[in-house]
């Protein structure tokens, strides 16, 4: 019968006993290649559930995808937790990843960098905030040492940023960041119309936005 | 694009490797493949197989049906040997003890003989009923999980169908074969059916072809309808030998049909290659022919 799975024992039970058909011998063994694992190969089998390939991917990718967190943030317990991050999203998503497009190293240093720099912003957003109530509540207690010199490291990449900016943008950015001015403010400082202080401080936002996310994405 | 130099590595801390590969298998265990093939039962998976086969013979002509496909079969012989199967099926759902222990091919024959010199049509008429029989029983039969026996097998009724659906699909690339035309793949359920009762049946292939080493095979079938295995071979081992077998879904069906030979796949081993090329010509004795 061809194709028919024979004197099969399923679920436990046991079924007709048959004598041995073929028995492998010396002249029935067939060679077979021993291949290493291209990235397509090493996709598929993540996409076929093989926790073996997971393992072998991380020994080869790890320490590069450690190094790239690392490069970011600076920190190592932060880069261990966008490694966890990177690796199970390719283990939960591994058709994400196209082999066609790149090869699987520069997928998951570029996927670390990224969930790096969403730490980063994350933790801008949290300093902001925690500044602003500061301000606004004199007498709480200070910034810790280690988030006073991350924030020292952001504001400086910032200011480096607000640098390269053309000088009408660059002065309500100061006026409205570095001096805290409200709009009304800063147009009445900068001698132009409220309207133009947003729109300049718009683009201005728009550019410094560029800027940062390349800058966090490619610092040396 | 924005391109990337070579990313200076970095030693990770002890203990990441395993920290991340255990919140990775938490977040999906180990051996279920993504996407994940709808489940269907094995009455449709056979009944998808019956309807395919059938749209092949529809789609042949009158002399096609004469080209030589298996053994000493034409295709018309062919059919007619699955006649011949769907019928004592039929008798094995009705309870009939003598279909147990027939021989596959040597009890068919006869089913296969005579339809020589009848019309195709009415042969392919035949297996038509003859098939929507078998899913009116199977219908009839209610609880799938139950034991029976037909041609040497004894196994649940879910596992037969399965077993059925993989033997309409070897034997409709057969023809497609004789008729040079393109083969053809079970959609990515049915296919999920045959793979699994295929990994599942490797230890008795291997014991049945005298397979004493002991070994761990872990065995990944790749592409839709696939998955990842684990499997203990062999006498119960202190210290067995690991291989690592990893091949597309359809490809190791192929060999289970024992219609490709394992040097003919796109394989990738690690482990002992010589252990991994005993179980795969094991896995090509689940085949009778």
């Amino acid at each position: 019968m061809p194709a028919t799975l024979s004197q099969a024992c399923l679920d436990g039970s046991v079924i007709a006993p048959a004598a041995p058909e073929r028995c492998l011998g010396a002249s029935r063994h067939v060679s077979v290649p021993s291949v290493g694992g291209t990235d397509a190969l090493q996709a598929a089998r993540l996409a076929a559930g093989d926790n073996h390939a997971l393992a072998e991917v991380f020994d080869c990718l790890g320490p590069a995808v450690y190094g790239a967190a690392l490069r970011v943030l600076g920190e190592g317990t932060a880069a261990q937790d966008v490694v966890q991050d990177v690796f199970v999203e390719l283990w939960s998503h591994p058709g994400r990843y196209d082999p066609t497009a790149g090869n699987l190293r520069t997928y998951l240093i570029v996927l670390a960098r990224h969930r790096a720099v969403d730490v980063v912003r994350s933790d801008l957003r949290r300093i902001a905030r925690q500044e602003r109530h500061h301000r606004l509540t004199p007498g709480q207690p200070h910034l810790s040492p280690c988030e006073e010199v991350t924030a020292a490291a952001v504001a400086r990449v910032v200011r480096d940023a607000v640098r390269l900016l053309p000088d009408s943008q660059r002065r309500v950015v100061e006026l409205a960041y570095f001096e805290g001015l409200t709009y009304r403010e800063v147009a009445l400082a900068a001698g132009i119309p409220e309207g133009t202080a947003k729109s300049r401080l718009r683009l201005a936002l728009a550019k410094l936005e560029s800027v940062l996310d390349r800058q966090l994405l490619e610092t040396p | 694009m924005m391109t990337h130099g070579r990313e200076p590595m970095a030693l990770p801390p002890s203990g990441l490797r395993e920290r991340v590969l255990e919140a990775s298998l938490g977040a999906r265990a180990a051996g279920h493949p993504v996407p994940e093939a709808a489940e269907i039962s094995a009455a449709e998976a056979f009944s998808r197989a019956a309807e395919a086969f059938y749209g092949l013979l529809d789609a042949l002509g009158d002399e096609d049906w004469r080209m030589p496909v298996l053994r000493d079969l034409d295709v018309q012989g062919l059919v007619g040997h699955l006649i011949g199967v769907e019928d004592h099926v039929h008798r094995c759902l009705s309870g009939d003890p003598e279909v147990a222990g027939a021989n596959h091919i040597d009890s068919t024959q006869p089913a296969a003989a005579c339809q020589a010199g009848r019309p195709c049509e009415q042969t392919r008429i035949e297996w038509r009923r003859a098939a929507e029989r078998t899913i009116e029983l199977v219908r009839a039969f209610g609880d799938p999980g139950t034991e029976v026996a037909v041609h040497g097998m004894r196994l649940p009724l879910r596992a037969l169908l399965v077993v059925r659906a993989f033997e309409l699909w070897t034997h409709d690339n057969d023809i497609r074969r004789a008729a040079r035309l393109p083969s053809s793949v079970p959609d990515a359920s049915t296919l999920a059916l045959m793979t699994g009762l295929a990994a599942r049946l490797l230890p008795y292939a291997a014991a049945r072809a005298g397979l004493e080493e002991p070994v761990n095979v872990h065995l990944v079938l790749t592409g839709p309808g696939g998955g990842t295995w684990d499997l203990a071979l062999g006498a119960d081992p202190p210290d067995p030998a690991s291989v690592c077998i990893v091949t597309d879904a359809v490809g190791f069906c192929r060999l289970v049909a024992n219609r490709v030979a394992p040097a003919d796949l796109d394989l990738h081993v690690t482990g002992d290659s010589c252990c991994a090329a005993k179980v795969l010509a094991a896995a090509a004795t689940l085949a009778l022919d």
